[in-house]
């Protein structure tokens, strides 16, 4: 195939859901690449980057991801069909100006990428029309949550109470939680949608101490109250002891399982 | 004789004060509080001067015992890690502010009061930790009013106002008699209990913002729930002037408990 398509679209349009469903409808070998809108000053990859590629690899286990590869060596995947993701959080003018981003250009040329393709959500028909919010100012906070198993009680009431605005106005929030049990649910939640999508991964990992898989947490909106967000989260998270009780629980039954079958 | 019933104050002393003003429009001068004087809501001396300066009748809820006797009077209540948190944070904080003398008061409310064959409870005639909930099975229901003696059993603790009938029980049981092998069945029937819940002045979970009690007629026997509207916005900016957490503000003003409802509500304290 080697084509290379950028797929970019405000927060929550369904950009990463799209981009799912293109490489389980088609045959063929897939590439995957997040860019950002702006510079991100050479820190670890973004919690969103995170999230996004580890949920579409659990789901499509033969997807590549491209975004660890060095500059000017994606050129090399001469087979594949890059996906190439870009969340958009300028003003509706802005939107699709892509080609005017002095940073999206200066990645695309890092990596010696040529574009076949340019599909926008609310631009291009052969992409779902979904109602997004307008936004002229959108805040982002994100979290890195690597190593780091919730209460799931408290996970629910914790979700409830962000997506109702307790911590500011929510616009969108998306999440890769781990439980004590290794399962990982991945949580979607946009204003203009109703309800919160939890989509488990199919990947468990074995309820054996902390999970190496990555885990994050964006928020985006208005008046976010990071500070109480930080701390609430704090309250959630399981400390080693709390975290073995849960998991030695589980293990007894499952060996207590075992031994009945 | 109409008597009012008050219960689960949480020190939201705006939400008292709108309760009580009501009560005192409608010419009710007896009045009964179920307890949970204090707790989460930020004015706890202010209500519980209140309370006593009125001379109201009350009984001890749980937060009061915990107040009293140390955290974790009941270790099985919280739903969630984050509910306990934040209960023992509430928790510290009422602690370190009520005075000595409202510490005294609270110790010595009775964890009961009997008036005939009406009883008044915090949670159940069990525990001030147990949950009487409107859909508890009818039998246990019924079990925890005909043990406490009682035709009407007034409770709080759930937050959730409701009224109960029990009746038309009757318990069928059947004897075998060893000697002469007859089996000899008996059929008990029981008279109607009845189970007012009085719902919540200070942190209401009904699915409304306004505050609960309850009006009772003790001759016609006839229950009425009341609802009454306060200033929310200045109990909220008391928990953030108290430096609360803010989420319980945000809580309060969404009808919101301050922290979840256990998942299994109706279990029985062991402690």
């Amino acid at each position: 195939m080697g084509q290379k398509w950028l797929i970019s679209g405000s927060p929550g349009c369904g950009k990463t859901t799209w981009i799912l469903n293109t490489i389980k409808e088609n045959q063929g070998a897939y590439g995957y690449l997040r860019l950002t809108e702006k510079s991100n000053n050479g820190q670890e990859k973004l919690p969103e980057s995170l999230i996004d590629y580890t949920f579409l690899k659990d789901q499509a286990p033969h997807l590549q991801d491209l975004s660890d590869c060095p500059d000017t060596s994606i050129s090399k995947y001469k087979d594949l069909l890059i996906l190439i993701e870009l969340s958009q959080s300028q003003s509706p003018e802005e939107l699709e100006a892509v080609g005017k981003n002095p940073y999206v250009n200066s990645q695309l040329e890092a990596l010696n990428l040529q574009l076949d393709r340019h599909l926008h959500f609310g631009r291009d028909s052969e992409l779902p029309n979904n109602d997004t919010l307008v936004f002229k100012e959108l805040a982002s906070w994100s979290l890195n949550l690597a190593k780091s198993v919730w209460d799931p009680q408290s996970l629910n009431t914790f979700w409830f109470e962000l997506v109702n605005g307790a911590y500011g106005d929510v616009y969108r929030a998306k999440g890769l939680m781990n439980l004590p049990d290794g399962k990982s649910i991945f949580f979607n939640w946009i204003m203009s949608q109703k309800g919160s999508q939890f989509l488990p991964l199919k990947t468990v990992s074995p309820p054996h101490g902390r999970p190496k898989r990555p885990s994050g947490l964006v928020i985006q909106g208005k008046g976010l109250d990071c500070k109480n967000i930080q701390s609430t989260i704090n309250l959630c998270l399981l400390n080693d002891a709390l975290l073995e009780m849960h998991q030695m629980t589980l293990r007894d039954r499952q060996s207590e399982a075992l031994r009945t079958n | 004789m109409k008597h009012a019933v008050i219960s689960c104050l949480h020190a939201n002393l705006a939400a008292v004060k709108a309760v009580l003003k009501d009560i005192d429009q409608k010419g009710i001068s007896d009045i009964t509080c179920l307890g949970d004087l204090v707790g989460y809501g930020p004015q706890p001396n202010e209500v519980v001067d209140l309370i006593r300066e009125r001379a109201i009748a009350s009984c001890q809820g749980c937060w009061d015992e915990d107040i009293i006797e140390g955290l974790n009077a009941c270790e099985c209540s919280y739903p969630s890690q984050l509910a306990e948190k934040r209960g023992h944070l509430a928790h510290e904080w009422t602690a370190e502010q009520l005075t000595d003398i409202n510490k005294d008061f609270l110790a010595s409310l009775p964890t009961s009061i009997r008036r005939d064959r009406i009883l008044f409870v915090h949670g159940s005639p069990n525990s001030q930790h147990e949950y009487l909930l409107p859909d508890m099975n009818a039998f246990a229901a019924l079990e925890r009013v005909d043990k406490a003696g009682a035709d009407t059993l007034f409770c709080g603790h759930t937050h959730q106002p409701y009224v109960r009938e029990l009746k038309n029980g009757s318990i069928r049981v059947r004897l075998q008699n060893t000697s002469n092998n007859n089996a000899e069945e008996k059929e008990i029937n029981l008279p109607m209990r009845k189970i007012v819940n009085a719902g919540s002045v200070g942190e209401p979970r009904h699915g409304s913002t306004n505050a609960t009690y309850v009006i009772h007629d003790d001759v016609t026997g006839e229950v009425e729930i009341k609802e009454v509207a306060y200033d929310i916005e200045l109990t909220c900016q008391a928990i953030i002037d108290a430096g609360l957490p803010r989420i319980f503000a945000w809580r309060l003003s969404h009808g919101f408990e301050f922290a979840e409802q256990a998942e299994d509500a109706s279990h029985v304290c062991e402690r």
